[in-house]
């Protein structure tokens, strides 16, 4: 018995090929941050003139690549977890224990979500009041937060990592589904 | 409840739900959550602190050598520059009485050389150096082994994620850290290849000997090296050395942040050069350095709902005072410390502990005095921590390196996998105890160098 076991498997597909996606694009943004340093170690060796920002940019960058990462880590379950004891049990009690486990994280990215979303709202100095309240972005803020060298506003990474930790939701949510089938069926298939 | 119960209790209940297989980052950060909950009683803090903590502590400067350290071990493997290591290594070494295996941990110390994770040492060298193993007759439990031993020469050598996590907890400089780790970790190669030239001759048969090499094949196949040579000599050496050539006063090449988007980077291009890392395998690399990156910053920021806690209740505090005033003997409380490494490691991963328990082991090792400075004591701390929590790694039941070759051997049985390391983890302990008698050891190069 599965609880919509083939749209399960066909959700997992979609979400898989998007998380992938997530994950190639914090890839490639981390290779991007690392051509940068590059170019800058050679301007500041040559020409004694780094690119302004460059630890700043590698900084956030690495930020925003991790949030991306996230999805991909959760669906792969690729947590750090102790089997030692449940791995004596029958194989069906181990797999309620990787539900609950998934239960778990799916909270805990709940609220990582809720309270990422509500720091981009304190940092985002935009928006009526009435679009504000519409959207639960709390007080305006006086003056909006940058970045110390480039001077870059904070509520645009913010938004960015918005974006991640929202596709970090989502899979977890159907990593849940699919560990209370893996329940269902009384073993785990990963 | 006292500070100390009360952190204990955290301990506990925190232990249970990780053996009960809840994530050890979520364990950490429930932990932390309903602690601080209980010692203030609210939660409102801990959320407002969640609106930036998450994005603070992924954009942590100090963080983001990390994942690029990761691409840089990831790309390397997607190379051949496992097999040219283990190619020449075994040229040297082969036709010795146990050589292959010595060449095996040879080549595994030039990886880690290149590559930050033991894991991804461990199951690299693993798929080169295990089928030739096989071919010369080697016995299994030796083979499996000592592949597992070597591969946690990934961390122990530089670059070492764990020492940038520990760098940032005890406010170190990382260069001198990487440095206090280089002889160490050479000690360590060399402690495993004495360990094979003893288990060859206690146990004949478990071994054969490849034919000797003519040097002038040695040296070609040693040249052939040069990748991981010019890579491990700019990152790692444009660290550590002196850049500066000629002009008064030294000046490294980069900074370490820096030496690891150049390693990332030269890596890369050096596969895309040789047409060894294709699309796909560019594809793989990123995919593998997401999930490890994923399951690393998610444990930081577990531990750091978790030190939140920890600091209201005041244990480490408590606790260092209490051993300041019992009047134990420095050593005494460092074998404590090292032996709960030693413990833990068998069922918990190396940087979960490291994050677990510097916040408490800190406070009291600053209060011990073994006869050096106070930053002197930090780095050699950080080290026999590194080194302690790498032997987890390869003792039962869960050293991940055991899996991983396991899994890579594919017809072994765990048991001979568990025999075989043993000698190894003898070994570790030996130069665990080595490391403790003499800081020298540690402490030598980094005293030259600054």
């Amino acid at each position: 018995m599965q609880l919509a076991g083939q749209l399960e498997t066909r959700v997992g597909r979609g979400l898989s090929q998007l998380a992938r996606l997530f994950a190639l694009f914090g890839g490639l943004l981390l290779v991007a941050l690392g051509a940068m340093t590059v170019v800058s170690i050679l301007g500041r060796r040559l020409f004694n003139q780094p690119i302004q920002g460059d630890y700043e940019l590698v900084a956030n960058g690495c930020a925003l690549a991790v949030f991306s990462f996230l999805p991909l880590c959760q669906l792969a379950r690729s947590h750090v977890t102790v089997d030692l004891l449940v791995d004596r049990f029958s194989t069906r009690a181990k797999a309620v224990f990787g539900f609950l486990g998934d239960l778990l994280v799916t909270a805990a990215s709940w609220i990582i979500l809720r309270q990422l979303y509500l720091g981009f709202g304190e940092k985002f100095p935009y928006g009526s009041d009435a679009f504000r309240d519409a959207f639960k972005m709390g007080y305006k803020p006086f003056f909006a937060e940058t970045t110390y060298e480039l001077e870059i506003p904070v509520w645009i990474p913010y938004g960015i990592a918005v974006i991640g930790s929202t596709l970090f939701f989502v899979v977890c949510l159907y990593t849940v589904w699919r560990s209370l089938n893996w329940v269902l069926a009384g073993r785990e298939e990963l | 409840m006292s500070g100390i119960e009360l952190a204990l209790t955290g301990f506990g209940l925190m232990l249970g739900a990780i053996f009960l297989r809840v994530p050890i980052a979520l364990a950490m950060a429930l932990t932390g959550f309903f602690g601080t909950w209980y010692v203030l009683g609210h939660p409102q803090s801990t959320l407002a602190q969640l609106k930036t903590l998450s994005y603070e502590s992924f954009s942590n400067q100090g963080l983001s050598i990390i994942p690029l350290f990761l691409l840089m071990g990831q790309f390397a493997t997607k190379t051949g520059m496992s097999a040219a290591l283990f190619e020449a290594a075994n040229d040297w070494l082969g036709h010795r009485k146990g050589g292959v295996a010595m060449a095996s941990v040879g080549a595994c110390a030039g990886f880690g050389a290149v590559c930050g994770s033991s894991l991804a040492t461990a199951s690299t060298m693993g798929q080169v150096a295990l089928p030739e193993m096989r071919k010369r007759g080697y016995s299994e439990s030796l083979s499996t082994g000592v592949l597992a031993a070597g591969g946690t020469l990934g961390i122990l050598i530089p670059p070492s994620i764990i020492l940038v996590i520990y760098a940032i907890l005890a406010e170190q400089n990382i260069v001198k850290l990487f440095l206090a780790a280089l002889v160490p970790g050479i000690l360590a190669a060399l402690g495993y290849i004495l360990t094979v030239a003893i288990y060859v001759r206690l146990r004949p048969g478990s071994a054969e000997t490849a034919p000797r090499v003519p040097y002038s094949d040695r040296l070609k196949t040693f040249a052939r090296t040069w990748p991981v040579i010019v890579i491990f000599g700019l990152t790692i050496g444009g660290i550590i050395g002196d850049w500066n050539w000629g002009k008064p006063g030294p000046q490294a090449l980069f900074t370490p942040n820096e030496a690891a988007a150049f390693g990332a980077i030269a890596t890369l291009v050096y596969g895309i050069l040789t047409r060894q890392l294709s699309w796909s395998g560019f594809k793989e690399a990123i995919f593998e350095t997401a999930k490890t990156t994923g399951m690393i910053f998610f444990i930081l920021l577990g531990a750091e709902i978790f030190k939140t806690f920890l600091a209201l209740s005041r244990a480490p505090d408590l606790l260092a005072d209490w051993v300041s005033t019992a009047g134990f003997a420095p050593l005494q409380v460092l074998a404590v410390m090292l032996i709960t490494y030693l413990i833990f490691g068998c069922v918990m991963d190396s940087l979960s502990m490291i994050l677990l328990t510097v916040p408490i082991f800190l406070p009291i090792i600053e209060t011990l005095n073994f006869g050096l400075t106070p930053e002197e004591t930090l780095l050699w701390f950080g080290v026999l921590a590194l080194v302690a929590t790498e032997v987890g790694l390869i003792t039962p039941p869960v050293g991940m390196n055991l899996f991983i070759i396991n899994g890579v051997a594919g017809d072994i049985p765990m048991a001979r996998t568990y025999r075989g390391v043993t000698p190894f983890v003898v070994s570790d302990l030996l130069r665990i105890g080595i490391l403790v008698a003499f800081p020298a050891i540690t402490l030598w190069l980094v005293q030259v160098s600054f």
